[in-house]
């Protein structure tokens, strides 16, 4: 169907986007970039602890969260939306744990009940205060990276992009302090728990740094979209290595190839950006997926030979 | 006079409000090989989690060299079920064995050199120096338990505490880590072993506990491993006590 | 129906396009509230009644088939399938660019099939775990989705489609071939359900030993997976791709904690499905400006909660009430047992036990040992003397006090004596445990002891007979027995 697709012209989705371009998508691009990382790396814990659906949990259930938070102080401000949203990962977090200890409810039941009625108070609440809540529900559930051009501009650069990066340097900086705290409590919560270093406090850490990285990339990139950035750098690095500080840099190289890859395709496809990076990403975890499938099917060739020639 | 190694008063434990561990009472001297021998769900890897805080205590109380375990944390070595772990987790054999030297090197310090060496050596004694670069995945039960015993020797403790080590393992793996553990026995060092095989518990161990709910017994081997102690360990069932268990929990049910 | 179906279309078409947010259901002009809960109830807008009877459809399917979603605690499934699917929407409705139901189900389902195929195949070939592995089928498929979305909303025909709608749920954009689909599978459902009960029963609880009797458990398996994609492609329209998942967790969660037998969950969480979905949308209908989809998962989430809090078995705030009674039932145990004490010091006299000795023996300031004595005279355990200072048992108060004694005295004893407890450790465990020993279980103990008369510490053990007797001396030297 040719209509669905806009015309394509190789210069206006190749070559522009660098040059004339270059101001609205560079941020965008960048902007991607920065939310992928911030999550991936974030998300590579997740799933090795398997939080992974707790993740997409707390990607629903920031929505009330930012609600309150704009109900209350009125406008978007940065710590309002920090305040809301740390607030709702933390309840979140803790109404999962108190369903499923205090009643005969499963954990995941648990997590389904949590974060779908969560959202579905966030969305009640946007709709009936709509005129005080300026939060659109489109952009919950696509996100719109192109808002980044509306944006004020301090530093030199847009504000989310500001505050994302900061956020990711965050990320970055707490990872490497407490990468051995963060592997051990990971690996193997019993004997990092008779050494000391409190598996429960890690957790709830973790799950408060999930909600702060969530809430800054969620007008990019909205609720769901978030949850394929935590989960996807992270589950194609390690389908790629079995090392975790490889996994990690892994991931912020898949967030940036998704990241330029996502521009791309968006153009060529004329579609939702932040949408294309995630299908971007998809497409290189395919890649990884095969790459790994091969690699298994030739080790046990090799072995198989071994076995024949011994 | 030398404070034994690990001292339990009236140890109660409660899971789910149901009572799994009820007053027990012992005293490790130090330097002893003891073998924690009973049926399943009698509370024998709740014991050694109760000793390290892993779980909260209902009752009584525990002393490590005579102090708090809290206060002699790095004098205790913990080796858990193998199954307690994710093994395809993306490590390698070096990195789980450095994990024994993070208890020493305390909140936000990176591992030193010297750790390294320590785990060299540790891994060598288990003689999986080899491997030390092996993702830890692709090690057989065997290599992977003797993994985790280097871990616990890299901790460089006095007390050992280890929750079925010899679970699952084969033949060549159990003689070696039994010879580890005589070893370790002979440089002064206290061990704890969990083990439901008892074959061999006689054996392998000079001193016998002998839990089931509750201390059955607890002294050295010949005197602990009798037939009426085994019989009381395994063989009569404690209808009463569980059903009461049972009944307590509905009464106490939430705090 | 009352209104031709040439009034009802247009209004449907109406919402349609110009409801610009969400889904209402009904008109288009500004009511009160009480204007519009008359309407709800007379049922006199067409396009209402087809609401609410997709509604009912809706929480009809969703209820049955979460009953077996949730105890096989399969819950995110629902969750991955319903944002999966998002894909086939799109593809469905490119299939003759209109908002064909039939074509839209079709491939929704068969992208939701794909998904979970995907998820099975992840979990197969690669180290990732099933969580991961559902969070990045569900967010990858939707994000194709929504690029699908987007290239369809640049269409002339996708503009004015309502396929977005799809994505918050919209009850009065159902039409009747959307109800007639859903009608459909819902009778599906319902036969599925009914003839093959005992299948899908042995499936939930243990899937391999089904096999093991040669049901046929994979083929009931994927029929229940194909069954929910339907649920959650038919239900999406009104519920919305984001919010489908919890009609099928929410009702049988709460039902879960309302029974436990499997016939139950499920009959309780389809009732609880259907008035979910009609309270939502009463509520949307109340708001005229207010989505569907949301409003029912609030009320599901209500309904859950209050089920959570005060259910009578399980509920949170029931079991700290009970345990409130337990607690006040123990401290009276505790004064009578006091009182037997002190009778039992004096060689149980035919005289009161003064209040004073009473605090004396329990520690506790006179103060609190009246409201404790008045509390016993209120329950006629206990009577006063004129003056306020003596207890007196009654004939009641001195049985359960003699029971309580004897279970506490029999406790230590088989603690002392059967499991060879220190002495020094029985007293606590047998305060805590006497409180709660049935009469089958102490009748048990004594035979285990041999009916003892003594306990460890050497004092009289009251027996049965004692119990039973009216205010006495406990019959000591002889035995007691039944």
């Amino acid at each position: 169907m040719p209509d669905l697709l806009p015309p394509f012209d190789a210069h206006r989705v190749f070559v522009a986007p660098w040059t004339t371009d270059l101001p609205t998508y560079g941020w965008m691009t960048l902007m991607a970039f920065l939310v992928t990382t911030a999550c991936g790396l974030v998300g590579n814990y997740l799933i090795l602890r398997r939080m992974a659906l707790v993740g997409d949990a707390i990607s629903h259930s920031v929505l009330p969260g930012l609600a309150v938070a704009f109900l209350i102080s009125g406008k978007l401000t940065l710590p309002a939306m920090l305040a809301g949203a740390l607030g709702a990962g933390l309840i979140t977090t803790f109404l999962i744990e108190f369903l499923h200890t205090r009643s005969r409810i499963k954990a995941d039941a648990a997590i389904g009940i949590t974060f779908c009625s969560l959202f579905a108070l966030g969305v009640v609440l946007i709709n009936v205060f709509a005129s005080k809540v300026h939060l659109d529900a489109e952009c919950v559930l696509y996100g719109e990276l192109s808002h980044l051009a509306l944006a004020e501009h301090s530093l030199g650069m847009p504000v989310p992009v500001l505050v994302m990066g900061g956020v990711a340097l965050i990320v970055v900086v707490l990872i490497v302090l407490f990468y051995k705290e963060l592997l051990i409590t990971s690996f193997d919560a019993l004997l990092a728990g008779s050494q000391g270093f409190a598996p429960g406090k890690m957790h709830l850490a973790l799950m408060a740094s999930l909600s702060i990285v969530i809430v800054a990339a969620f007008e990019s990139v909205g609720a769901i979209l978030v949850i394929a950035m935590l989960i996807l750098p992270g589950a194609t690095a390690q389908l790629l290595s079995t090392r975790l500080p490889i996994c990690l840099v892994l991931s912020v190289l898949h967030a940036a190839v998704s990241a330029i890859g996502g521009l791309h395709l968006s153009l060529i496809l004329g579609c939702s950006m932040a949408a294309a990076v995630v299908v971007a990403g998809t497409l290189l975890f395919g890649v990884a997926w095969a790459i790994s499938w091969m690699r298994q099917r030739a080790r046990t060739i090799v072995s198989d030979i071994h076995a024949v020639v011994s | 006079m030398n404070p034994p190694a690990l001292e339990l008063h009236d140890l109660t434990v409660s899971y789910a409000k149901k009572p799994v561990l009820y007053g027990v009472d012992v005293q490790v001297p130090q330097g002893a090989l003891v073998g924690i021998i009973g049926p399943n769900g009698a509370g024998k890897s709740t014991m050694i989690r109760a000793i390290m805080g892993l779980t909260p205590l209902s009752g009584g109380w525990v002393r490590i060299f005579g102090e708090s375990f809290e206060k002699n944390r790095q004098r205790v070595g913990y080796v858990p079920q193998r199954e307690q772990v994710d093994w395809d987790f993306p490590v390698n054999v070096m990195d789980v064995v450095l994990m024994g030297r993070y208890g020493r090197r305390g909140w936000l310090r990176r591992v030193t050199k010297e750790d390294k060496k320590i785990a060299e050596e540790s891994l060598d004694k288990v003689g999986m120096l080899p491997f030390r670069n092996r993702q830890i995945a692709n090690l057989s039960g065997g290599q992977q338990q003797r993994v985790f015993l280097a871990r616990a020797l890299a901790q460089q403790s006095d007390l050992y505490l280890m929750d079925e080590p010899f679970a699952g393992v084969d033949a060549t793996t159990e003689r070696a880590i039994m010879t580890l553990l005589q070893d370790l026995q002979s440089q002064g060092k206290t061990i704890l072993v969990v083990h439901h095989d008892l074959t061999t518990a006689k054996e392998y161990f000079d001193h016998l506990l002998l839990l089931n709910m509750r201390l059955i017994a607890f002294g050295k081997t010949q005197d602990a491993f009798t037939v009426e102690q085994l019989q009381k360990t395994y063989g009569g069932r404690l209808t009463i006590l569980s059903d009461v268990a049972a009944k307590a929990a509905k009464g106490e049910a939430m705090p | 129906m009352r209104f031709p179906k040439t009034v009802v279309l247009p209004v449907i078409w109406l919402l349609l396009t110009n409801a610009a947010h969400a889904a209402r259901i009904g008109d288009l002009t500004e009511t009160s509230i009480t204007e519009q809960a008359l309407r709800f109830f007379t049922f006199s807008d067409p396009s209402l009644r087809l609401a609410l009877l997709g509604c009912i459809l809706l929480g009809l399917n969703c209820g049955l088939l979460g009953g077996f979603v949730v105890v096989r605690r399969m819950s995110l499934v629902g969750d991955t399938l319903s944002h999966a699917v998002l894909p086939g929407v799109a593809l469905g409705f490119l299939w003759n660019h209109t908002k064909d139901p039939l074509a839209i189900l079709i491939g929704a389902t068969l992208v939701g099939c794909l998904s979970m195929l995907t998820v099975s195949a992840i979990t197969r070939t690669t180290r990732l775990k099933e969580d991961a592995a559902m969070g990045l089928v569900l967010s990858s498929f939707y994000a194709i989705g929504i690029c699908l979305i987007g290239m369809i909303q640049r269409l002339p025909s996708g503009n004015k489609s309502g396929i977005d709608k799809f994505l918050f749920g919209q009850a009065a954009a159902m039409n009747g071939h959307d109800i007639t689909l859903m009608a459909v599978t819902s009778g599906l459902t319902l036969l599925f359900v009914t003839f093959g009960y005992r299948g899908l029963l042995t499936l939930s609880f243990h899937r391999a030993f089904g096999e093991s009797l040669g049901l046929p458990m994979g083929f009931l398996h994927h029929a229940m997976m194909l069954l929910i994609s339907f649920a959650v492609v038919t239900a999406m329209q009104a519920v919305g791709v984001v919010l489908v998942s919890a009609m099928l967790i929410i009702p049988p969660a709460t039902a879960c904690l309302l029974t436990d037998r499997l016939h139950r969950v499920l009959i309780l969480s389809a009732i609880i499905g259907i008035a979910t979905a009609v309270f939502g949308a009463f509520f949307s209908f109340l708001g005229s400006n207010l989505p569907t989809g949301p409003f029912m998962v609030l009320a599901g989430s209500l309904v859950f909660t209050m089920t959570f809090l005060f259910s009578p078995k399980q509920g949170w705030l029931t079991r700290l009430w009970r345990q409130q009674t337990q607690k006040c039932r123990i401290e009276r145990e505790n004064t009578l047992k006091a009182m037997y004490h002190l009778a039992e010091r004096y060689g149980f006299r035919e005289e009161g036990i003064t209040l004073l000795e009473l605090a004396n023996t329990r520690r506790e300031p006179l103060e609190q040992i009246r409201q404790r004595s008045d509390d016993l005279i209120r329950q006629k355990l206990a009577t006063l003397t004129e003056d306020g200072s003596m207890l007196h048992f009654t004939p009641e108060g001195w049985r359960k006090a003699s029971a309580i004694v004897r279970n506490h005295r029999l406790w230590e004893l088989y603690l002392t004596n059967i499991m060879q407890y220190g002495a020094d450790h029985v007293h606590d465990d047998a305060e805590k445990i006497e409180h709660v020993l049935g009469e089958d279980t102490v009748r048990q103990l004594e035979r285990r002891l041999d009916f003892p008369q003594t306990d460890p510490h050497g004092k009289a053990i009251p027996g049965a007979r004692d119990i039973h007797a009216a205010i006495a001396k406990p019959n000591l030297g002889k035995p007691t027995g039944y």
